[in-house]
Parts: structure tokens; sequence; C-alpha cells
């Protein structure tokens, strides 16, 4: 757990050090009680239980929609030029063959300025969803951390966790898991 | 709930045990045991109460559907599950009004082993069932009438009749109603496709929550089984959402801040949710109140706090994290102060505080992953699963009596149902992929 701790402690500088630096600009705002957008399937009405009174909707006591302040993840798409990096076991510290990897997709995202960066953390299957949730944002934040200690500026960098949702690999042996465990990479232009 | 209780009810159960416990069991003590009957037989799994339904008798209507046998094959497979309850197999309907009938078959089952007659009446009208439960005691010599009562569904839920119908039967016999009307919400499709759906309780009737083709996950019922919180990914971001599923009503969006929104818990009087937030830069626990929108932090770590479950009192809350190390469960109370690690040792995750308060399960990865449960004060935990395959992501039964849980011990994730302590493991989704993270709702208003 000693290295953990140490690393933890690694990252909460480098956390805060991006903050510093504007990373987290994605303003923290909530919608308690915005309608569903148009579309969005919630009108299934299966079997209803004898009507009874509603429950009163919780009020919109809350700021406007914000869906603008996070950039739409389907904006960025994966290139040739950055490649993923991979991760041991329940783990999410950057292992030295892939501190290479992060390096050349540090210097292509400094010679390419323009671009905005999305970071993707997975885990494989095994585990449980939650916890695995938690485990790829890990490993999102610590590949942005090393990216940004190799001065990449971390407000051109957003995180998503997929946890365990999104595997490459669908096999159930290591082989394929070892695949799975990864921080892959996507661009758009800013 | 003993008011409620006839007393013709003891009796049976009464002579029931007497009869198990042999000649050997001194009857002097018969009267001092009134009390105490009922919970021994709830409590010695393999007792169980041999109950007849025979095919209801339609006495209104043309039965067109099938409903008279479906109802008495739907209630007799509710009475099995409860664990309470053997079915004694019966032929035809006994046909209503003829008491010399009646007298002759609930003679004829007692004989078989009966301890128990349910004779189903049922009315079909134009838009709805009707059905009237009699319950006998086969134990008496005149078959002394327990009980009666009618309920009714729109014409195309026999199936909740039935289950209504069973719940009453369990309500009879142990003060408490049974389980029976109720859903399972749960996870299905591919990995990244995963939408939810609801079934009955027992696996029947698959129907979806959402359809927006993204990864929609961890379902979780409120307390008035209105409603299901869950994590989509449809806005992009894994966000906190809330649907309607039996009313026409828009969704609701509980929170989409940066980070993780997600492990949602509804607090027992349904006026809040604690939840995960990854917004200060690691999984954090909130609550959120509903009414308002206010939202109040509880845990303060750099570790991951997650999987928040409410104490059924709404005063503390167990959740998982690895503050220490691998993660546990720990408690805190509901202001997030006097925090104690209940579980030690982990890989432990998945947390959920059994609904009479008085043990949580959780899932423990040893090579697989297994349901546990643990005592409140953190004592004797014991594993409820077999290693066979994975079993994980438990979900309490609103009786506390039952756990259903996904498990991949036939090659592919399916749901489960096993009785609390870990016994007469059943398989209730039969669909084609993967089923997973089942939330088993509150009784269904």
């Amino acid at each position: 757990m000693l290295t953990r701790c140490s690393h933890l402690a690694l990252t909460s500088l480098l956390v805060a050090a991006a903050v510093l630096s504007g990373c987290a600009k994605r303003p923290a705002t909530m919608q308690a009680a915005a309608p569903a957008p148009t579309g969005a399937a919630s009108t299934t009405a299966a079997t209803p239980p004898a009507p009874a009174p509603m429950q009163s909707a919780p009020p919109s006591t809350t700021p406007a929609p914000q869906a603008t302040a996070r950039p739409v993840v389907q904006d960025f798409a994966a290139i040739a030029e950055l490649a993923d990096v991979f991760f041991d076991f329940d783990k999410y510290d950057i292992r030295p063959t892939d501190a290479k990897t992060l390096d050349a997709n540090a210097n292509w995202l400094k010679s390419n300025p323009n671009h905005l960066l999305l970071i993707e953390g997975h885990c494989d299957e095994r585990g449980t969803n939650e916890y695995n949730l938690a485990l790829g944002e890990r490993r999102a934040k610590s590949t942005m951390n090393y990216l940004v200690s190799q001065g990449v500026q971390a407000n051109r960098i957003t995180i998503i966790s997929y946890g365990e949702e999104r595997p490459l690999c669908t096999e159930h042996n290591e082989a394929c898991w070892s695949k799975n465990r990864r921080a892959h990479f996507l661009v758009k232009p800013r | 709930m003993c008011v409620r209780k006839p007393f013709a009810v003891v009796a049976i159960l009464l002579a029931v045990v007497m009869q198990w416990a042999g000649p050997s069991a001194p009857r002097a003590q018969a009267p001092e045991q009134k009390t105490t009957v009922i919970i021994d037989i709830l409590g010695t799994p393999g007792k169980k109460i041999n109950i007849a339904v025979p095919e209801f008798a339609v006495v209104s209507g043309t039965d067109s559907a099938g409903a008279a046998k479906l109802l008495a094959s739907v209630t007799g497979s509710d009475l099995t599950f409860s664990g309470l309850f053997s079915v004694v197999a019966g032929t035809g309907a006994i046909p209503p009004n003829n008491p010399a009938m009646l007298a002759q078959s609930w003679q004829e089952f007692a004989a078989a082993g009966a301890h128990a007659g349910l004779h189903g009446l049922l009315a079909v009208r134009s838009d709805r069932l009707e059905g009237e439960m009699r319950l006998y005691d086969l134990t008496t010599p005149q078959h002394r009438l327990i009980a009666t009562k009618k309920f009714e569904t729109p014409i195309a839920q026999p199936r909740r009749l039935a289950h209504k119908i069973a719940d009453e039967v369990v309500l009879q016999f142990t003060g408490e109603p049974g389980i029976a009307d109720t859903k399972l919400a749960y996870v299905t499709g591919p990995r990244g496709a995963k939408e939810i759906v609801m079934a009955d309780y027992d696996g029947i009737g698959p129907a979806p929550v959402t359809r927006n083709g993204s990864i929609n996950l961890m379902p979780v019922w409120s307390p008035d089984a209105r409603s299901l919180a869950y994590t989509s990914y449809k806005q992009g971001y894994p966000d906190l959402y809330r649907a309607f599923p039996f009313e026409r009503r828009p969704e609701q969006t509980l929170a989409a801040f940066v980070g993780i929104n997600s492990s949602p818990a509804f607090s027992p009087d349904g006026k809040s949710l604690a939840l995960t937030l990854s917004k200060d830069g690691n999984p954090e626990i909130y609550v959120l109140t509903l009414a308002t929108g206010t939202m109040r932090r509880l845990t303060r770590n750099a570790g991951i706090d997650t999987e928040p479950t409410w104490e059924p009192s709404g005063r503390q809350l167990a959740f998982v994290s690895d503050r220490n190390g691998a993660p546990n469960v720990y408690v805190m109370d509901a202001e997030g102060t006097s925090v104690r690690q209940l579980t030690s040792g982990g890989f432990h995750t998945q947390p959920r505080w059994s609904p009479k308060g008085d043990s949580l399960v959780y899932t423990a990865r040893q090579g697989v992953h297994d349901l546990w449960i643990v005592n409140v004060d953190g004592s004797n935990p014991r594993k409820l699963t077999d290693s066979a395959g994975d079993s994980q992501g438990a979900t309490w039964a609103p009786n506390g009596r039952h756990l259903a849980f996904q498990s991949n011990r036939n090659g592919r994730w399916q749901i489960f149902a096993m009785l609390a302590d870990g016994s007469a493991p059943e398989l209730i989704t039969r669909g084609p992929g993967d089923s997973t993270s089942p939330s088993w709702s509150p009784r269904l208003p």
C-alpha cells in the first residue's frame, strides 16, 4: 500500500497543479429536475400498478441546463498518432514502457496545440461495476497527470471513465483482460 | 402485525409443527409455544406448509384466456418460491357454492398431506379480473375458513392477480405479506450498449425502462416503487437520472457534474438520495435532497468512497472505501461522522443493508466473487454462495428473506434469486445475452 499512498500523494500534487492551471474548468453545476431531452426513452408504460397519487416532482430550483459546459464526447475521434497505454490488474500507475508511449503522445499534443484531448479510462470485466467506474477514472486521471507533467496544458484535457463497460476484447482470459485495462485517447480541433 | 393473525393460523401452524416434531414432542409445552411456532417454521429451512392450490373456479364471465388455470399455477409457483410452502398437486377446480364438494375435496387433499387449502374464485369482467381467495385450515376436521379476500387487476394482468393472492396467503401465515407482487429491474445487452429492463420478480415479462442506445447502468428503485435512479452515458458522460417506468412522465436529471455521477441509494423515506460524485477529484459520497436539489457531502477522503446503502431507519449508511488499502465496507451516520470499519481483509464491495436492519450482504473477491453476509456489528461474516463462477451485486427482497444477484455460473451473466441463507438458488432471467445489476423493488403500490 506504500506505493499506492506515495503515488496518491504525487497524484494529489499533480491534481492540485492541474487545478491551478485551470484543469477543472468544466463547472460543477447540476440539474436536479431538468426535463429529459426530447427523445429520451422514459415513457415506457409496462404493466402499471394501480394509479396512486403521484409523488410531487422536485422543483426546478437549479441553474439552467449546462450541456455546453462539458465538451461533447461524440465530437472526439481517435487518431493513429496517439497510442493506448495499459495497466496492471487493479492498478492505475503508469508503467515504464507506457511512460514512453505517453512521452510520444505528449510530444504530438504539444506539436498540435489546436487539439483538445479526451482520455477514456477502462477496466477489464473482473471486479464490480461501481468500483471499476472509480478505477477507470483513476487510470484516466493518472494518465492525464503524466501528460500534464510532460508539459501538456491541463485545460486541453477532459477525462471520462467507462469502467468495464466498453472492452476492446470480450473473451474471458488474461490476454483479453490486459488489452482492456487501458487509457484511450481521442482528439478534436479546438 | 400480530393482531392481524387469526387464531386459527396459530393453531394450524402448531398442528403442523407437532406433526413434524413427532410423537416425542411433549404436548404439555404446546401452549407456551404459540408465540414461537411461526418463528420456528420460518427459521427452519425444509419445514414447509403443504398447501393445496386447485385450479380457480370461474364464477362469472368466460375465461377464454385460461386465466383460472394460470392463476393456480402462478400462485402455486409464488408460494413455492417463498420457501414456506410446498404445493400439493390438485385436479380440476372446486365448484363454488357447493359445500359438500368442497368438504370432499379438502378431505382428499388432507389425506394427501395438505395442511391448508386455497379455494380460488375468478370473475372475468370485460376489462378486469376479480379474484377471491378463500383459505382453509385442513388440519381441523371441519376445515375451518382462515380468511377470505378479493383482489382485482386489469384483464391483461392475471399474473399480477395471482401474485397478490399469493402475497395475501403468506400474510395470513406469517403476519407479513409475501414479495410476489414486486419487480426486478436489471441491465441487459452486450457491453457498450446496455439498457435497463424490468420484469416481474420471477423474471416473467421483461419490459424496457430505457431505450436510448447508450450505456445505462446500476438501476435502483425508490421506496415507493414508482421510480428508478440509474447512471447513463446518454449525454456522453456518466450522469445520474431518474425514470418513472409506470408513468408517462419525463426522466429527471439528478446529477450531471464533472466526473462520475453514480451509485444512487434512496433514503428509506424517499426524500433524499445518497450518491457518488467524483467532481472533487475522487469519488465521494453525497446526499441529495430531492425536493430542493441541495447537495450535502458526507465523505472527505483521498481514497475511493462509493456505494452508499442506507440502514432502514435512515440514521446510518454503509459504504465502500479503500482509504485503508483494499476496499472494505464502512459505516457512518447520516451526517458523515462516526465512521467505523465493518469488514476487513477485503476486497469487499457492493454492500446492501438488509430490510430488517440486522445484517448487510456484500461481494467479496477472492479469485472469484462471492456473496457474503455480516451482522451489523461486524460479527459472523459468512459466505452465501459457493464459488461456482462469480456471484455479485446482491439486492434484497423487501421482506429480507430473499436475495437476487448476478452470476456467470452458467457461462454468461444471469440473474438468480436465493433465500437469504444462501439456499435454494434459482435462475430468474432466461432471455439471451447478459443480465446484470438487479434491483428488487419494494412491494408495488
